[in-house]
């Protein structure tokens, strides 16, 4: 290191083209957003008041921001816990030594690669209400009714889950399959030799051993689903209703095409807020997972 | 050993339906592009009766194809040597120097990563709007290459396995911290280089949310909003929209088949690094 004192100067260079575009693109807008949210700009006249905690007062009775908030939160539930129930047992199988392994990784893996927007107006598609949509020509054959999918308040919010599982599971697998790829073999010979079976092995041995996946799956996941946007707007458009309208909806219509910039502000800074708790929460309960193996 | 592979083999055809029945939408959007939209309307499942090929043929007389395909190439290549560069860059000395900047810039860039760019899109469109870069394809590069804190963190952890020595030689025979970066570390961070590449390009290449925002005229427009502005022009015409989307989704997947063993490998040891 003494050899380098004197290029600091030069060291701070290597920093600046990263340290300006992050500035201007996301900490400006960030901070501008605080401001903004404590006045009632329009975002074109010149003029514009400070109004105090008013903005922060309106979200909580817009019936339709409470709604994007409860289902933000639902989503953010349930959409990163089915993602890993199915991602672990998908990469245990796919541990496995089998013909077809690999396609079969590949056909799980290939949802996440389509771009979000193609992939909600391909499933619009398959959940044609009527009873000639591909999902309930399924049903008619198995001599069920057809069913309106997207139309019905929970059923909506579900079919959108389960669209999301779908596209993420298989990706989140392969995250837990490098993990189980560098657990040791010899934990299983020596399990083996005491004669433990098979959900001993995979609860006293490889579950806990895969906390550094489950840890880096669910963070990935969590702010995946928090921040959900292309898949409804593709899909349900945020209905019926406010049904599955998410908190990046309402921003964004808000904001950029209602242009009412100190309300949109003051959601966008709730945003932040429940972001950053939701990261909390989950590092507190993976380290006291984490602890707790220990 | 022989008795258990009767057993093996019976799992693996379980599992090869399975990963059938995963892909079965893929299927559906393939086979409705062969067929009228009579025929898709009357079976969407079943296999086209005859080769079908007019819906090819509209959609790509109604799409910009090739203006939507330049600008989505120009905006990811664009965007990605931004990435790569910035990203590079700013991690060598926040690993090799000790010193409180480094350290207050790791700090800061560690807003970023938890604060996602959905929470601030208004302010920053009105930014944007300010520098006069909305609707340009400089804006929206500019936009994603603020994504280098990302790639910054992974450069991060991969510098700290490169070993020293190298570095100190290429010092004391009088490099400059510029000429040693750019000639030896940089070529040595190769690897995690394709992670990133392959990440950002995955993320770039299919965002809609911000080109949505951003890009406005038809001669700015990318492939993922094609399809956008598809379903506005051929509403309820399925088959064709469906065609659209196995257009655009080409490239991509011959991205993929490419790239999957990079794609696969890269992105999952790159998590697990990070």
């Amino acid at each position: 290191m003494f050899l380098r004192r004197k290029y600091l100067g030069t060291y701070l260079i290597f920093l600046l083209p990263a340290l300006i575009v992050f500035t201007i693109v996301r900490i400006i807008p960030l901070v501008l957003s605080v401001r903004y949210s404590f006045t009632n700009w329009d975002g074109i006249s010149k003029a514009y008041d400070f109004v105090g905690l008013q903005n922060y007062k309106e979200l909580f009775s817009d019936t339709s921001i409470a709604a994007s908030i409860r289902n933000t939160f639902f989503f953010g539930v349930f959409n990163p816990l089915l993602v890993t129930v199915l991602a672990i047992p998908i990469a245990l199988i796919l541990n496995q030594a089998m013909p077809f392994r690999n396609f079969a990784r590949m056909s799980f893996f290939f949802p996440s690669v389509p771009s979000a927007l193609i992939l909600g107006y391909l499933w619009l598609f398959i959940f044609d209400p009527t009873d000639s949509g591909v999902l309930n020509r399924v049903l008619g054959s198995l001599g069920l009714y057809p069913i309106a999918w997207l139309a019905q308040k929970h059923l909506a919010m579900w079919s959108l889950i389960a669209v999301s599982v779908w596209k993420s599971a298989g990706w989140h697998a392969c995250i837990y399959l490098a993990n189980l790829q560098i657990i040791p073999k010899d934990y299983y010979e020596a399990a083996m030799i005491d004669g433990a079976n098979g959900w001993q092995k995979f609860r006293r041995i490889t579950f806990p051993l895969l906390a550094p996946a489950v840890s880096i799956s669910v963070t990935l996941i969590l702010i995946d689903s928090l921040k959900i946007y292309e898949l409804p707007f593709a899909l349900t458009k945020g209905g019926p209703g406010y049904a599955t309208t998410f908190l990046t909806q309402i921003i964004i219509q808000t904001g950029v095409f209602d242009r009412m910039i100190g309300r949109a502000s003051a959601l966008s800074v709730v945003f932040v807020v429940i972001i950053f708790a939701a990261a909390a929460l989950q590092l507190a309960l993976l380290r006291r997972r984490e602890e707790n193996i220990q | 050993m022989k008795r258990r592979s009767a057993k093996v083999y019976l799992l693996s055809l379980l599992l090869l339906a399975l990963s059938c029945l995963y892909l079965f939408p893929f299927y559906i959007l393939i086979v409705n592009t062969l067929k009228t939209v009579q025929e898709t309307g009357f079976n969407p499942i079943a296999l086209p009766t005859r080769l079908y090929l007019d819906n090819y043929i509209h959609a790509f007389k109604k799409m910009d194809l090739f203006v939507s395909l330049r600008n989505s190439f120009v905006i990811t290549f664009g965007s990605i040597i931004g990435i790569v560069i910035m990203g590079s860059m700013a991690a060598y000395p926040v690993v090799r120097v000790r010193h409180m900047t480094t350290r207050l810039v790791t700090l800061y860039f560690l807003i970023g990563f938890m604060v996602p760019i959905q929470t601030a899109l208004v302010p920053l469109y009105l930014v944007m709007e300010r520098m006069h870069l909305v609707n340009t394809l400089q804006g929206m590069i500019l936009i994603y290459s603020a994504n280098c804190i990302f790639s910054f963190f992974m450069y991060q952890g991969f510098i700290k396995s490169v070993p020293l020595e190298l570095e100190e030689a290429a010092y004391i025979d009088g490099c400059t911290p510029w000429k040693t970066f750019w000639r030896i570390v940089f070529p040595l961070l190769k690897p995690i280089t394709t992670t990133v590449i392959i990440f950002e390009t995955m993320w770039i290449w299919n965002d809609f949310t911000l080109a949505y925002l951003f890009l406005h005229s038809n001669s700015k427009t990318t492939l993922v909003l094609e399809i956008y502005k598809g379903v506005g022009e051929f509403s309820n015409d399925w088959s064709l929209m469906l065609t659209t989307m196995v257009i655009v989704l080409f490239p991509t997947v011959v991205f993929f088949l490419f790239l999957q063993k990079h794609i696969i490998s890269g992105l999952t040891s790159g998590a697990l690094k990070a």
